[in-house]
């Protein structure tokens, strides 16, 4: 078996078709004249231009306008005056337009490599497919046609440049490897959006594979089989069907509302980190936002973003969500998250120090920034503010008072504001957890964060691997200690949600129905399998569940339990 | 040659599209345009250039024309970069 980078799941089986770029040795190319060469090198750009115009295209009407605009990019910069007016003096200086291209394409590669800016440096490999491109048109020889393909190939190539994924034809390639890329790239998104099965960096991958080699590939582990027993092939084939088929189960949950067996409602949000995420929350009908961390505003910057900037993109996210509910986190820096403008000291236990709501109750002007733009973008949809880290009430009380006066100096400016937003507390310490009860009468709603929770709760560090195991939302302190945040919030009447990884855990699901939980927030690829999971339990059948759960004493009996009675139910 | 300096204020700065539509534009005019950022002269009349400087959101550069339509051409460049080459 060999081992990459799970890039696009799914499971393909299949034939392999090595791609091999032609061989671009242009040394054997005699000069013709500088004025033939130059007719040349314009004859392969005009050229060079429509065919990528076509495949932009193609590409277009297949993907979507996103997918075409890498190639019109490459349109945009082989019709570069200043570039070609470089390579025609190459040529002046005696050189063959190959050889011109291949030198100014080179020196551009090497600009490009050198940015700091990760976008940016994408670009280096547009111009090493261009500088293919272009100088193949020149000698004549075609790259590699991948129109043609029988029906059950698998690709296999060093790299997939934009111009080659341009080329794939859904129907007949069943999955795509390669020896570099990584997830963020070009042809990682393009086969996500094509759906289409894909390891990347599996290293050697092309000499160790041959033409008609039969292949299994699992995208979402990025493995690898060669030529594997016929026996293990039809187990990946009925892996293969089953992924079909629960896949097809799920897409029956898309239109449907949130309810649990016996018709209760329950919220389904999603947690995302910046303004784009919103579009996967509309796709995978998350009905609003459990969690935005918006951490990502701050980070990747030289300075603190201006309130004009906050207020652009939580105004974004509101009106994305078209009047569905938005929950803002205020910034939640420290502990494993640094922000290095921000000039934090360096902590023996950051995670125990001046981190989230603590920093910024100390950063007056930084916090007013962040809450008058969350109070201006309230103008704009159904916008909630959650402060992250309390473990004490004065910490909320000292935000109401902050927030007060903002919103009387808005109000002032005739600057409009939601004058009901609501300020509510994640709940992810024990502290929190302990005066649940307190912070209740003055919190607006409860957001539960499991992670966290769990990880000051147990008093342990998760990418400690010789205490991880400690490390379970299954844990009898931290169920209980849910059970009770819920219960306290439910009795104040307030909402009560949860944010973390638990919300989506189908053994955590029956208890947190059983426990009152209002609102689920999960990640957008997990709203589907969440409320199939929750459509599962009535609310009697789960708290029948709960008591006995809660009975045991220890997480691993917990979890076989559940395990047993989820697969039963 | 005339000139004028400017803050670059979409949230990218110059990268493909908006750098797309800033070298189209600037190839209608007939005057040479070089832009000064962080001490470097860049053609703007060039995409590789224009990209490869990565000027982004809060870069501050000066556009220089020269050429017999100098005066319009300024105006339209630093129009456009005012109003965020075409994106919020």
């Amino acid at each position: 078996m060999y081992q990459g980078i799970g890039a696009s799941a799914g499971i393909g089986i299949g034939k392999a078709v090595l791609i091999r770029q032609a061989e671009l040795d242009w040394s054997g190319v005699v000069f013709q004249g500088a004025a033939a060469e130059k007719e040349r090198l314009h004859k392969a750009i005009a050229a060079f231009i429509d065919k990528t115009n076509a495949m932009a295209d193609a590409m277009r009407a297949r993907v979507g306008e996103k997918q075409a605009e890498i190639l019109t990019g490459q349109v945009l910069m082989v019709g570069d005056p200043f570039m070609s007016s470089q390579m025609e003096e190459n040529i002046d200086r005696g050189l063959c337009a190959e050889a011109a291209v291949d030198g100014v394409c080179a020196m551009y590669i090497d600009m490009f490599s050198q940015v700091e800016d990760e976008l940016t440096r994408q670009r280096a490999s547009d111009v090493k497919d261009l500088r293919a491109r272009l100088i193949s048109i020149l000698m004549g020889k075609e790259s590699v046609d991948l129109a043609s393909l029988p029906a059950g190939s698998i690709l296999v190539a060093h790299d997939f440049t934009p111009s080659m994924t341009a080329g794939i034809q859904r129907q007949h390639v069943e999955a795509v490897v390669t020896e570099v890329g990584g997830v963020t790239s070009h042809s990682a998104i393009l086969a996500r959006t094509m759906e289409l099965p894909a390891a990347l960096s599996v290293p050697g991958i092309m000499s160790a594979v041959q033409d008609g080699d039969i292949l299994v590939v699992d995208g979402g582990e990025g493995q690898v089989l060669v030529n594997p027993d016929p026996a293990v092939v039809q187990e990946y084939r009925e892996r293969q069907a089953r992924l079909a088929a629960d896949k097809a189960a799920l897409a029956a949950y898309r239109d449907r509302p949130t309810l649990t067996a016996d018709g209760q409602t329950r919220e389904l949000f999603c947690n995302i980190g910046s303004p784009k995420d919103t579009e996967k929350v509309l796709e995978a009908t998350g009905e609003g936002i459990g969690l935005f961390r918006t951490e990502f505003l701050f980070m990747d910057r030289a300075s603190l973003p201006t309130e004009e900037e906050q207020f652009e993109a939580y105004r974004q996210v509101a009106q994305a969500m078209g009047g569905r509910e938005v929950i803002i986190r205020t910034l939640d820096v420290g502990g494993d998250k640094e922000i290095p403008y921000l000039g934090m000291e360096k902590e023996d236990n950051p995670f125990l120090g001046f981190r989230a709501i603590r920093y910024c109750l100390q950063r007056r002007e930084m916090f007013t920034a962040q809450l008058r733009a969350l109070l201006r973008a309230s103008a704009y949809g159904k916008v909630k503010i959650m402060l992250p880290l309390v473990t004490c009430i004065e910490e909320l009380r000292q935000t109401r008072v902050l927030l007060g006066q903002l919103k009387e100096e808005l109000a002032a400016q005739d600057i409009p504001f939601d004058k009901d937003i609501k300020l509510g507390v994640m709940i992810e310490t024990p502290a929190a957890a302990l005066i649940s009860d307190l912070l209740a009468r003055e919190a607006d709603f409860f957001s539960i964060g499991t992670n966290d929770l769990t990880q000051y709760t147990m008093a342990v560090d998760r990418g400690n691997s010789a205490v991880a195991y400690l490390y379970s939302p299954l844990q009898p302190a931290v169920l209980r200690s849910i059970r009770t945040i819920i219960r306290n919030g439910r009795e104040a009447g307030i909402p009560v949600g949860m944010c973390g990884e638990a919300a989506a855990d189908p053994l955590m699901i029956p208890l947190l129905i059983a426990f009152g939980l209002t609102e689920f927030s999960v990640s957008a690829t997990s709203v589907l399998a969440t409320r199939r999971a929750i459509a599962s339990w009535s609310q009697s059948e789960a708290e029948r569940l709960a008591e006995e759960v809660m009975a045991l004493s220890d997480s691993d009996g917990i979890k076989a339990y559940l395990k047993a009675a989820v697969s039963k139910h | 040659m005339v000139s004028e300096k400017v803050t670059v204020i979409n949230k990218m700065g110059f990268h493909m599209r908006p750098a797309g539509l800033f070298v189209a534009e600037m190839a209608k005019f007939k005057s040479a345009i070089n832009i000064v950022f962080n001490g470097k002269n860049i053609d703007g009349k060039s995409i590789m250039n224009v990209m490869a400087a990565c000027m982004k959101c809060g870069a501050e550069i000066e556009i220089q024309c020269t050429g017999e339509d100098e005066e319009a051409m300024l105006a339209k460049a630093v129009e456009m970069v005012k109003s965020g080459l075409g994106e919020a």
